[in-house]
């Protein structure tokens, strides 16, 4: 009888696995950092994943909290229904936004976290990058009363994927964000009493150049057969490090170390799986309220995520390894949140050229469209995207739908069962190609 | 040699003997209840006595449905979306999609000449669309299953069921009822409804000539008839369509007894999650509730105009 069995992970030593740990350890530092903050009289920004304003925040010296992290993790942790429902009990629908959810229940438990006790806010910062965040913010500027900044990013003119790069609208969106930039740094003075120091900046630029730099280099390097990393498992602590560390010398440094590591997984021919069987593509985030049986899911099939497109949004798209022109540090920075932004917005109705070229370079052999029931915003377009590189492209792929947070949308069942069917028939494609004698990614 | 199929659904159990010639030589049919090794193993006794044979001379055994890993005295696992389109293919060597109307799932599966699974789409969270919205029609109406097609057919002005949950589905059936309606109308608007939600799964991996329907549902004449008028093509119904996973599944035995490879079988089981299946007791696999703290008083919240 001849099963195959689930390959195991690879081996960890003193350099493979350390940007994890080291990725862990510095979540750890992030949140005691956050709650020291009012003991120390720092002031405490509630920021955004996308769009965070971290490089302004930052050169003010703001200690920086993340909803969505924030949120994330009382999921990993098993115990998002004790923050969902207070939150459905206070009177938000099973339909809301389970991260908004998670997060409301937090405010009413006086923001007692499983990690500690959250500050309150000082000043809060949204965009329209994703459209519940404006309703998100006035959530607590009615709790706590502090003033909210809303940097309207304008939208893609035209179609298709390249408009982005439309040199006039760019310059002009460019201006517009530019001049409410100005706004922002006139709030900050406000709130934290300190001078906007323009080389102060100069320097928080600098650190995400560094932090790009490398960043989009690793990602790189999951072209290599096998992947050094797994863009949904290990891809997570990463993208953490990205938003929570993103323009500080300890978020660039972490980068470069692990950009080292990733280079020497692949001098050495190590994977993530003493075997990889299936490169995988995907598209949406994981579910964390199940994240470790939803890996497995895949893990057992000996599937490697190689690429996530989840890692270019919720890392802040530093993917695009973008530096900024510290010669004019305002208009580059300006610059750069338009293109991100337009990205992000745009992603539910252009991304798919974009996603198979992904598949192309990352020798992936399909696609994972994970929907987020709570979510419409990150799965709206994904089943036409899907149709379409099935159509055209004759890409294989699978659309799974649960929720990031509400363990109550899981079902294993039908989970496993479309994955298992999803895998036997990415086996037979594979196996017939290599019968035919085709050469195999 | 001698190979069995068993299709542990989510509502019945079907297992089927194939020959060295790969004829169905028998065939086993039981609700599958609580105890699912239990079924599983009733199912293919049945089969086994069907076919006049001993069940220790069945040389390989596949199991598949959604009760596949409790098949314990199988040999290997295929998902049945795997094993109705390998099903079908083999029944109907035409067959480029499959319709499978099951208990509680409705599948569409894109197939190619060998039966190869290209693209599937499956109803998602919900039994709308599937056996068991007719079921809950049957119940709400007290008539019994096999009598809900030729009464259906009877229908003149057939009523449009707007529903999509399966639950508020009869509660919207009492409600035309309550109108005056009569009991085929609204028995034909249940079908209606049903062939509608399969049509939109369908075009959505494509409907590429010749469709087989497979599953309990293709009992169900009126559900046939409306699917061919929708459609405006025949479909492929075999007297066997719902024994198709149970078929699907022995024919990836017979493969594996035949050349020890098992094609896309070959590519699947994780021995271990087996393993922990066999030695498990038997509890019911339905995840258990998050614990919750609705009893705690809420804190109260100072909250700014």
């Amino acid at each position: 009888m001849s099963v195959k069995q689930a390959p195991a992970p690879v081996q960890e030593d003193a350099l493979v696995g350390r940007a994890r740990r080291e990725g862990n350890q510095l979540f750890k530092e992030w949140f005691s950092d956050l709650q020291a903050a009012p003991e120390k009289g720092e002031e405490v920004a509630y920021v955004f994943v996308m769009g965070s304003m971290a490089e302004i925040l930052r050169s003010f010296g703001f200690q920086m909290s993340f909803p969505e992290i924030n949120s994330l993790q009382v999921a990993v942790r098993k115990v998002a229904m004790d923050y969902l429902n207070p939150a459905e009990d206070y009177g938000y629908s099973t339909d809301v936004c389970a991260y908004v959810k998670a997060d409301v229940g937090l405010h009413l438990q006086e923001r007692r976290h499983p990690n500690g006790r959250l500050p309150k806010p000082s000043v809060v910062v949204a965009t329209n990058m994703c459209n519940t965040y404006v309703k998100w913010a006035e959530i607590w500027e009615r709790l706590y009363g502090v003033p909210v900044f809303v940097l309207d990013i304008p939208g893609q003119r035209g179609i298709g994927w390249e408009k982005r790069y439309d040199k006039e609208a760019l310059d002009s969106d460019r201006r517009y964000v530019q001049a409410q930039l100005l706004e922002l740094i006139a709030l900050c003075e406000r709130v934290s009493g300190t001078k906007f120091d323009i080389d102060r900046l100069r320097e928080v630029l600098g650190e995400v150049n560094r932090m790009a730099a490398d960043w989009s280099a690793v990602l790189k390097l999951n072209q290599n057969v096998p992947a050094p990393f797994n863009a949904m498992a290990d891809g997570l602590t990463y993208m953490g490090i990205l938003s929570g560390y993103r323009g500080t010398r300890t978020g660039s440094e972490y980068m470069a170390r692990l950009h080292e590591e990733m280079e020497h997984k692949v001098r050495n021919g190590l994977g993530t799986l003493e075997e990889e069987r299936f490169r995988l593509h995907g598209v949406g985030p994981a579910c964390y309220s199940h994240f470790r049986r939803f890996l497995e899911l895949f893990q057992e099939w000996g599937a490697v995520f190689v690429n996530s497109e989840y890692l270019a949004y919720a890392g802040g798209g530093l993917d695009l390894g973008i530096q900024f022109d510290l010669d004019r540090p305002l208009e580059s920075l300006a610059e750069q949140i338009v293109q991100t932004g337009q990205r992000s917005m745009s992603n539910m109705f252009f991304s798919q050229d974009q996603l198979a070229d992904v598949v192309g370079a990352w020798h992936a052999d399909g696609i994972v469209y994970h929907s987020v029931k709570s979510c419409r915003t990150v799965s709206t377009g994904m089943a036409d995207s899907r149709e379409y590189l099935t159509k055209t492209k004759e890409i294989p792929s699978l659309f799974v739908e649960s929720d990031l947070v509400d363990p109550r949308l899981w079902s294993e069942a039908q989970f496993k069962n479309r994955i298992d069917a999803f895998f036997e028939a990415l086996g037979a494609r594979k196996a017939a190609a290599a019968a035919a004698g085709r050469v195999q990614k | 040699v001698i190979v069995s199929g068993v299709d542990v659904g989510s509502t019945q159990t079907k297992a089927v003997i194939l020959n060295d010639r790969r004829e169905i030589i028998g065939r086993g049919l039981c609700d599958t209840g609580a105890i699912i090794t239990k079924a599983a193993e009733e199912a293919f006794n049945l089969a086994a006595q069907d076919a006049g044979v001993p069940a220790a001379d069945v040389d390989f055994i596949v199991g598949t449905g959604y009760g596949r890993y409790r098949v314990t005295f199988g040999h290997t696992q295929v998902t049945e979306i795997s094993c109705h389109a390998r099903g079908a293919q083999y029944l109907f060597p035409g067959s480029r999609t499959v319709l499978d109307i099951g208990g509680q799932d409705t599948k569409a599966i894109k197939v190619g000449p060998e039966g190869q699974v290209l693209d599937f789409c499956m109803n998602d969270k919900c039994a709308a669309g599937t056996g068991r919205f007719l079921g809950a029609g049957a119940m709400a109406l007290d008539i019994p299953l096999g009598e809900l097609g030729p009464l259906a057919l009877q229908a003149k002005n057939p009523v449009k069921i707007t529903t999509t949950c399966t639950v508020f589905a009869e509660s919207e059936i009492i409600n035309w009822l309550a109108r005056g309606k009569k009991v085929e109308d609204v028995l034909m608007g249940v079908h209606q409804a049903i062939a509608t939600r399969s049509l939109s799964l369908l075009r959505r991996v494509g409907v590429e000539p010749e469709v087989t329907f497979t599953g309990g549902v293709t009992r169900n004449l009126a559900m046939v008839q409306i699917l061919e008028e929708l459609l405006e093509m025949k479909l492929n119904v075999s007297p066997e369509a719902h024994y198709m996973g149970a078929i699907g599944a022995s024919l990836f035995a017979h493969d594996k007894a035949v050349s020890g490879a098992a094609g896309a079988a070959e590519a699947l089981g994780v021995e271990s999650e087996l393993e922990a299946a066999r030695n498990a007791p038997e509890l019911c696999n339905v995840n258990c509730p998050v614990p919750v703290n609705r009893g705690k008083q809420l804190p109260v919240v100072e909250v700014k105009a």
